[in-house]
């Protein structure tokens, strides 16, 4: 009886998986993953909102014209609660269920890298947001030809970091504090390191931690004791608020430094005067004219303020629909080779992708510093 | 030795959050036998309820303060009755109640991302960020009220459980929880109560916290530190726990602070074992008699 | 079939062999582990090496994930089987974590940054002949001289020991040969993934299993087979209803905890001679269940 029952329920599960596949002929249907839940579950939540809320925009002015017929787009989302396993788990389902002709996000690289092989063989490409590791499109030396991004690299930002601390700010000493299971945090730390001692530098504390941790404290305390002239914090804004202010309880007064993971209302919330005076390395300004609109009308839409992520899932979402436009059909094989000659101007700045390499080439980062609780843009910043 | 010193006052700060965690664990371990993983999630509701004491009721911080651990106490006591007392009707194993345990913390983790988001919450500053230097040693202005209502709370629930009938209640099922039972106490009631203190504790611990670390949804995550600690302790002993958090606390500081912040958890996990090899129930751990 | 079900038949069957691991080393042999991730991933990284680096063939690599995984058991064990109840799974817990920190730390095998272009030799096929090696094998072992003792140890550690068992060797056995299947379950996940990461072996996942072998039920191999299955498909039914999954999945594990305490199939197995004897005599089945019942509560009364 009990064994029925359950071959019976595993039968219906079955079914059930295998449903909901039905394509509507002028709907083109676009994926969407990352996490909704799980402690990335912030930056996921904004992502999607955004896909949504774009979508919506553009059904609602007519749709996208691909060929000579004219679709409505169709977000296909799911969470993957930030998990390399289930990253898999959720392109297969897009890939093969779904028949999801691209797909967005995710943020992390570790969730970009393991999909790339089920986007070969489905050949659906997918357009990656702030995944910054660079073996996410390149690896051994040969480009995936199904993964793109939207964003700069690490290499990149990890250059741009330490030249900015080396030629404009003057430091000569500088610490590092991480978190070393965190992928994004080692990534930006070694390639600070590296350049940083090629501008002649010198590394005086290179600490770490370990995700989920709240105290600092023992690690800073140590970095005070070498007193570097600034202090680099290559990780997520809740951390570098807690570490931000547990440094100035020790009386810590340098200058601190970060990458693409501060931006944030929270930061500046919850770090308050301890981030006052810090630098940190942006895809692009808050105050540039060009974005003012898409956070407004995000605003006004779901009541909160958009994370980073939103600005590059928005550009990830220019970069598929001129794709399209281009593609002359609505598959993922044309999508593809239509992405590879991308060159349009997003609200992040203009994203020409390389076909060497499937990363926008050229694109600035920004230098953002904390005066008085705002972003506020310095300058833009190419790394040599 | 300014860098030493600053690294104890760390340590011992660290300690003391470990201390706070670990003690309602400890509390409910010496009556029920397991490991309530649960006890991450009431700590995570307790720093929730404070905040929106603050945010959303406008009250002042301590009655915040004692809204968050009178919700705590009651939401330990809900989690105990549909959770753990159908499985202590019926006697079940202790890996049942883990395992329910584990689908408690599961759901109390979960169902805060599901209805208020995943958001981080910074909590109105009330006591002020300010630090007091010592000479070249700086103290948090939190670290120290944290650190006698701490000594207050672990002080009244010696007393209490030393020298209350319901305490004295509760030393006897901890003994025994047959015995106890035989001899007239009321063990479903002396449940109850530990579930309740163990909550108050943790809303406690949540509060101070949240202050200090933020508000999100996994911010019980960070009690398996004080696991840890309990069982380095020894589980079961409220004295052990406090030892064994505060120790913890300053083995971790002093790794980090001069050996590798790198391998800071391996060196103090193998610290740990090396520990339980010489004393297998911790360093104060009531000796688990094999009831044959 | 499509990709996507394919690709959730061969997680489930990953899974089976880890789950299966742990069913005999929490099932038969009554002690918890949250440190099998742990076991995965050096599993998962003794086979990445040997395929990747050493270029040898994928079966070489299985059989030295399955080895490394069982070696650092036994120096685990070693130190840590003495440990009674809470501290033995806070000590696997700690080990977890440990293993987890020093492949974090090592930037030879990638670091925290992960792996990527591990070869893609995980098929369906060598999931299922896995599996079935692993079933038989796991059946022959509880069925022997030696099954029999873990599970004298689980009910009763201190009568078994009177009763002249060897407690502390058929603990490390039962570790010893859990940590295999893990080892090789982590082999099987790197090539069918092509990419490991020290994330993807958390806590979390050593929960998963757990409750994956709860579910099915203590004691019981054709459970751990049931659980495994039912298991991974079931967050993919629920990924509909989004954030709302880990609220039901937490529930649902209370429940079961609550209602059906021995899991899907407690104590019951699923065997030929089983089969039989159930359909033929319904009433003897509930004469049995009864008997489980009773059984369950004997069992209760003092832990396992």
């Amino acid at each position: 009886m009990r064994v029925r029952n359950f071959a019976a329920a595993l039968l219906v599960a079955l079914v059930l998986i295998s449903c909901g596949g039905a394509k509507q002929a002028d709907v083109i249907k676009v994926g969407w993953f990352g996490a909704l839940t799980g402690d990335q579950a912030v930056w996921g939540n904004n992502e999607y909102n955004t896909v949504k809320m774009l979508f919506e925009e553009i059904n609602a002015a007519g749709g996208v014209k691909v060929g000579d017929k004219t679709y409505t787009l169709e977000a296909v989302g799911y969470d993957n609660k930030g998990d390399a396993q289930e990253a898999v788990n959720v392109v297969r389902r897009l890939t093969s269920q779904d028949k999801v002709v691209a797909i967005l996000g995710p943020n992390a690289s570790g969730n970009a890298i393991p999909i790339a092989p089920i986007l070969e063989g489905a050949k659906v490409p997918d357009i990656a947001t702030v995944a910054t590791n660079p073996k996410v499109t390149v690896l051994d030396g040969k480009v995936k030809p199904y993964n793109f991004r939207v964003c700069f690299i690490d290499p990149y930002q990890g250059a741009v970091a330490a030249g900015f601390a080396y030629d404009v700010l003057k430091a000569r000493k500088a610490a590092i504090l991480y978190d070393v299971s965190d992928d994004y945090s080692q990534g930006l730390r070694q390639f600070f390191v590296e350049n940083f001692k090629k501008y002649g530098g010198e590394i005086v504390a290179d600490e770490s931690f370990k995700s989920g941790d709240v105290d600092f404290r023992p690690q800073l305390s140590k970095i005070k004791a070498q007193n570097p002239d600034i202090i680099f914090m290559p990780y997520f804004f809740k951390e570098v608020a807690l570490s931000a202010n547990q440094a100035r309880e020790l009386g810590m007064t340098q200058v601190l430094m970060g990458g693409d993971g501060w931006p944030s209302d929270q930061l500046i919330s919850m770090g308050a005067a301890a981030v006052e005076g810090s630098y940190f390395v942006n895809h692009l300004d808050y105050d540039d004219p060009d974005v003012a609109d898409y956070k407004a009308r995000y605003f006004k839409k779901y009541g909160i303020q958009t994370e980073l992520n939103g600005y590059l899932v928005h550009d990830a979402v220019l970069m598929l629909v001129d794709a399209l436009k281009r593609a002359g059909e609505p598959t993922g094989e044309a999508i593809a080779k239509a992405l590879e000659t991308t060159n349009i101007k997003g609200i992040t700045g203009t994203i020409k992708i390389s076909a060497q390499t499937h990363n926008p080439e050229g694109k600035d980062a920004a230098i953002i510093k904390i005066v008085g609780g705002k972003y506020v843009f310095q300058q833009k910043y190419a790394a040599k | 030795m300014a860098q030493f010193l600053q690294q104890m006052v760390n340590g011992l700060s660290i300690g003391s959050v470990y201390a706070l965690m670990a003690v309602g664990y400890s509390l409910v371990y010496s009556v029920m036998n397991f490991s309530n993983f649960a006890h991450g999630g009431v700590i995570m509701f307790g720093a929730y309820f404070g905040f929106f004491g603050i945010t959303l009721l406008k009250l002042p911080f301590p009655a915040a303060f004692v809204l968050a651990f009178v919700g705590t106490a009651i939401l330990a006591v809900l989690i105990e009755r549909i959770a753990y007392k159908p499985l202590r009707e019926r006697k079940a194993p202790f890996l049942y109640f883990i395992i329910s345990a584990m689908g408690a913390s599961i759901f109390l983790e979960n169902i805060i991302i599901a209805t208020i988001g995943p958001t981080f919450r910074t909590y109105p500053d009330v006591f002020g960020r300010s630090s007091i230097a010592l000479g070249p040693v700086a103290v948090g202005r939190l670290d120290l009220i944290m650190f006698a209502v701490s000594a207050v709370c672990l002080t009244g629930l010696v007393l209490f459980v030393e020298k209350t009938r319901m305490g004295r209640a509760i030393q006897a099922s901890a003994y025994n929880m047959k015995a106890a039972a035989l001899m007239g106490v009321n063990t479903d009631r002396v449940v109850m109560i530990v579930f309740a203190i163990g909550g108050m504790l943790a809303g406690i611990a949540g509060v101070f916290f949240g202050m200090k670390y933020t508000v999100y949804p996994q911010i019980g995550n960070i009690t398996t530190k004080s696991f840890v600690a309990a069982v380095f302790g020894g589980l079961g002993s409220l004295p052990g726990a406090v030892l064994g958090s505060i120790l913890l606390g300053i083995i971790e500081t002093l790794v980090a602070g001069y050996l590798s912040s790198q391998f800071r958890d391996l060196i103090a996990f193998v610290i740990l074992i090396g520990v339980l090899v010489f004393r297998p129930t911790g360093i104060m751990g009531k000796t688990t008699e094999d009831k044959a | 079939m499509s990709s996507y079900i394919e690709g959730i038949i061969m997680l489930s069957g990953i899974n089976l062999i880890a789950v299966l691991g742990l069913s005999l080393l929490t099932g038969f042999a009554g002690l918890f582990s949250f440190g099998h991730a742990g076991f995965m991933a050096i599993g998962a990284y003794s086979a990445a090496i040997c395929t990747t680096i050493l270029k040898l063939p994928f079966a070489v690599g299985i059989a030295a994930g399955g080895a490394t995984a069982a070696g650092a058991s036994w120096l685990i064990g070693r130190a840590t089987l003495k440990l009674k109840g809470d501290y033995f799974c806070i000590a696997t817990l700690g080990f977890g974590e440990a293993i987890r920190l020093i492949l974090d730390n090592f930037q030879g095998l990638g670091g925290a940054r992960g792996w990527p272009g591990i070869p893609p030799s995980t098929t369906i096929w060598n999931i299922l002949i896995l599996d079935v090696i692993g079933v038989a094998l796991l059946a022959n072992l509880v069925r022997s001289r030696h099954g029999r003792n873990m599970i004298a140890v689980r009910e009763e550690e201190l009568a078994a020991q009177v009763a002249g068992i060897d407690v502390f060797k058929y603990k490390m056995l039962a570790l010893v040969v859990s940590a295999a299947y893990a080892g090789v379950a982590g082999s099987l996940l790197a090539h069918y993934m092509t990419f490991i990461q020290p994330k993807m072996f958390s806590m979390v996942k050593s929960t998963e299993l757990t409750i994956i072998v709860i579910f099915g039920g203590l004691g019981s191999i054709s459970g751990s087979v049931l659980g495994a299955v039912v298991l991974t498909f079931l967050p993919e039914l629920l990924r509909a209803v989004d954030k709302w999954r880990l609220v039901v999945y937490g529930l649902a594990v209370i429940g079961i905890m609550i209602g059906r305490p021995r899991g899907l199939m407690g104590g019951f197995e699923l065997t030929p001679a089983s089969l039989r004897r159930h359909f033929a005599d319904r009433k003897e089945a509930k004469a049995a269940k009864a008997a489980q019942v009773a059984e369950d509560a004997e069992l209760g009364k003092d832990g396992l």
